[in-house]
């Protein structure tokens, strides 16, 4: 029973992080119909800033607190930035254009992380624990870092229904997402939406970075390992379904927490693939995708 | 009037000789500088091995063009290394391959870096009669069908052994292990020694696992381990920054035992990831230069690697000088340029490595004497740093050196 509760724990831990970053990926399908590879990207850069501005601010007489404080919201704001400058420098030209924006994206990803190696270096580097510790839940031991993950991606999942289905903002992105033209006839501004959708779609990817810095090896690379199975999740949910995107970031979640327990790491990674591929021959779409 | 003329005409003069000779002069440089190739990573994960490692083939060019480069045949020579991204595969690997042998024409090359492109470049090297260095493990790499090919760092085949023994020695209740590896040749040719010298020192093996390279999550693995309770975990082959994760989450686990990263080619990785969980880890493959023990030309080297990459000189990175001191040794003692008169003559020099005098060997292993003869540091991450805890230095060596004062 230890056991089984330990692994159903382990695989939420890891599918909360797939939740956050894939539903960025989904956000940004939904509203423009292409798929981002350089979402890690967002993922790296704050990760990698808080692992270099934490340091800075402790050193310089902030709390442990307000050091990771300041770190993060200048990591987040950072990836902003760095997502405003890829809608407006490349992507705004290749909306729903799916081989297009493919190109591009790829191409910013050699980009970025060159100039991330360039600037940050390729050595890992660590950041510590928000808070220090673990609790025991039914005999099994979590880190308190963990459970802040997975509170965070409770939150944001929850806030990012609330704005879809509540928001002028929401709405208009889910119409936008349906049918952009007969949303734009509609009167929706169809470029404001989309902008808007990359930045929360950005946000998302920065914020699953830096909830999982203190947990992961950052480095300029990171984000690309995380990259691959938030798009399988995105891929396996159903592109551009948000619920889709939670049932399979936690799919994953588990099919790595039971094959690395009861095989190994090796074997849960082919058994993602093994699994999504059957998955993907009975529902081509996706689990919750409609076509 | 006539004056100025003459002035004009001998400074034109003196110009156009100056631009002939500096020309004749340049050509004649260009004309003496041996290429020396290298198949490094310098973008992706592998990045900071490689621009370590071309650092030291620079610094390593640069020492020997300072102290009047490669006297062969009445010239002398100075090296350039020419370095391409080999990006950590094989695919990668081989383009770098064609373009160093085919488009630079280079005869030499100083170091390949990771086992899939140093396979991809020896499948061309051999062919064309071009000397390879290689970080690569593995005995398959090596042997009488590769006369061209050495290896300039010590692989799992000289350290695995010293270290496990040396564990064991200093343990002696260990009585279980559990080996992880990466899923690949380098985690495969560490295992095999590994598995096998555990239990000829009479520890249980009672795991053995294989995980992904990029593998983001080891909570999993870790919980599985932490319930075997196993008196050591053994990383093998893995990288130091995977380590630290592993190490992380066994500790969180609540396990508390011996740890062994036999591969392990830097403290700094590891202490990244695992921070107070890296703390007592054997490693087999890292050296620390910061240690009271280092020469002055090891302390040199390790600053301008951690100003090159911010991270200290690793075992793997300061074969790349060695390697270069050893084609200079070999080439004067040869007095040739032809590669293959180069790799007959390699066996027979001796040359100032970073870590002293040292020799190529390993007949008895490989064969043919391919392999670096440097020693075993045994080393244990004590807090933020890396203690030197044991030196072995290789038998064969010592005994090469003897044979020689006598």
């Amino acid at each position: 029973m230890q056991t089984l509760t330990q692994l159903i724990l382990t695989g939420l831990q890891i599918g909360a992080l797939y939740v956050i970053f894939s539903l960025g990926l989904n956000l940004i399908f939904g509203v423009m119909k292409i798929v981002n590879f350089a979402h890690g990207q967002f993922f790296t850069l704050t990760a990698l800033l808080i692992a270099v501005l934490y340091p800075y601010f402790a050193g310089h007489g902030f709390s442990h607190v307000m050091a990771f404080c300041l770190a993060i919201s200048a990591g987040i704001l950072a990836s902003l930035v760095l997502g405003y400058l890829l809608y407006q420098f490349g992507f705004r030209f290749f909306q729903r254009d799916l081989a297009g924006s493919f190109i591009l994206s790829v191409g910013f990803v050699l980009f970025i992380e060159g100039l991330l190696l360039h600037y940050f270096g390729g050595a890992v580097k660590s950041v510590p624990y928000f808070v220090e510790g673990s609790v025991s839940i039914l005999n099994v031991n979590v880190t308190y870092q963990r459970l802040i993950l997975i509170f965070v991606a409770l939150v944001f999942t929850a806030l990012l229904y609330w704005v879809l289905g509540h928001t002028k903002t929401g709405k208009a992105m889910r119409a936008v997402s349906i049918d952009h033209e007969a949303a734009m006839i509609q009167g929706i501004p169809y470029k404001k939406i989309a902008l808007t959708g990359f930045l929360i779609a950005t946000f998302l990817g920065a914020l699953a970075g830096a909830v999982m810095a203190p947990l992961a090896m950052v480095s300029p690379t990171v984000g690309a390992d995380y990259l691959v199975k938030g798009f399988i999740a995105v891929i396996l949910g159903g592109l551009g379904s948000v619920p889709g995107a939670i049932i399979g970031s936690l799919f994953i979640g588990f099919i790595e927490s039971f094959g690395g327990f009861y095989f190994d790491p090796s074997f849960a990674n082919i058994a993602i693939f093994v699994l999504v591929m059957i998955a993907l021959m009975v529902r081509p779409n996706g689990l919750m995708g409609n076509g | 009037m006539e004056t100025n003329m003459k002035l004009r005409t001998r400074i034109a003069g003196l110009a156009m000789l100056a631009c002939s000779a500096s020309l004749l002069s340049s050509q004649a440089i260009a004309q003496e500088t041996i290429k020396l190739g290298l198949s490094i990573p310098l973008s992706g994960s592998g990045a900071n091995w490689g621009i370590g490692s071309q650092w030291l083939c620079d610094e390593a060019a640069k020492d020997v063009n300072a102290s009047g480069g490669v006297k062969v045949g009445g010239k002398t020579y100075n090296f350039e290394c020419i370095a391409y991204d080999n990006k950590y595969n094989a695919a990668e690997g081989t383009k770098v391959a064609q373009t160093l042998l085919r488009k630079d024409g280079v005869k030499f090359i100083a170091g390949s870096l990771g086992t899939a492109p140093a396979r991809a470049m020896q499948s061309l090297t051999e062919r064309a009669g071009v000397l390879m260095f290689t970080t690569a493990w593995g005995p398959s790499i090596k042997g009488p069908k590769y006369p061209l090919t050495f290896t300039q760092m010590n692989t799992p085949l000289e350290l695995v052994e010293p270290l496990i023994r040396y564990i064991k020695q200093t343990h002696p209740d260990i009585k279980t292990v559990a080996l992880l590896n990466p899923n690949d040749a380098s985690g495969q040719d560490v295992e095999v020694i590994a598995r096998r010298v555990w239990e000829d020192v009479g520890v249980k093996v009672i795991a053995t696992d294989w995980y992904e390279r990029g593998t983001t999550e080891f909570q999993p693995i870790a919980a599985k381990i932490a319930q075997m309770n196993p008196d050591v975990v053994d990383l093998g082959g893995a990288p130091p920054p995977d380590a630290g994760r592993v190490f992380k989450e066994l500790k969180a686990a609540g396990w508390e035992g011996v740890q062994v990263v036999e591969a392990g080619t830097g403290a700094d990785g590891l202490i990244a990831t695992g921070g107070d969980a890296a703390e007592g880890t054997y490693l087999g493959a890292a050296v620390n230069f910061d240690d009271p023990s280092a020469t002055e030309l090891q302390r040199r080297l390790n600053e301008g690697v951690k100003k090159a990459t911010g991270e200290s000189v690793n075992a793997i990175q300061i074969g790349f000088y060695d390697a270069v001191m050893a084609l200079r040794a070999a080439m004067e003692k040869a007095q040739s340029l032809d590669p293959k008169v180069v790799a007959k003559a390699l066996p027979e020099v001796t040359f100032e490595a970073t870590y002293g005098t040292s020799a190529f060997g390993g007949k008895e292993t490989y064969d043919i004497p391919q392999q670096i003869l440097v020693p075993v540091i045994v080393t244990q991450v004590t807090g933020t740093t890396l203690k030197q805890v044991d030196r072995l230095d290789s038998q064969e060596l010592k005994d090469r050196l003897q044979k020689a004062k006598q």
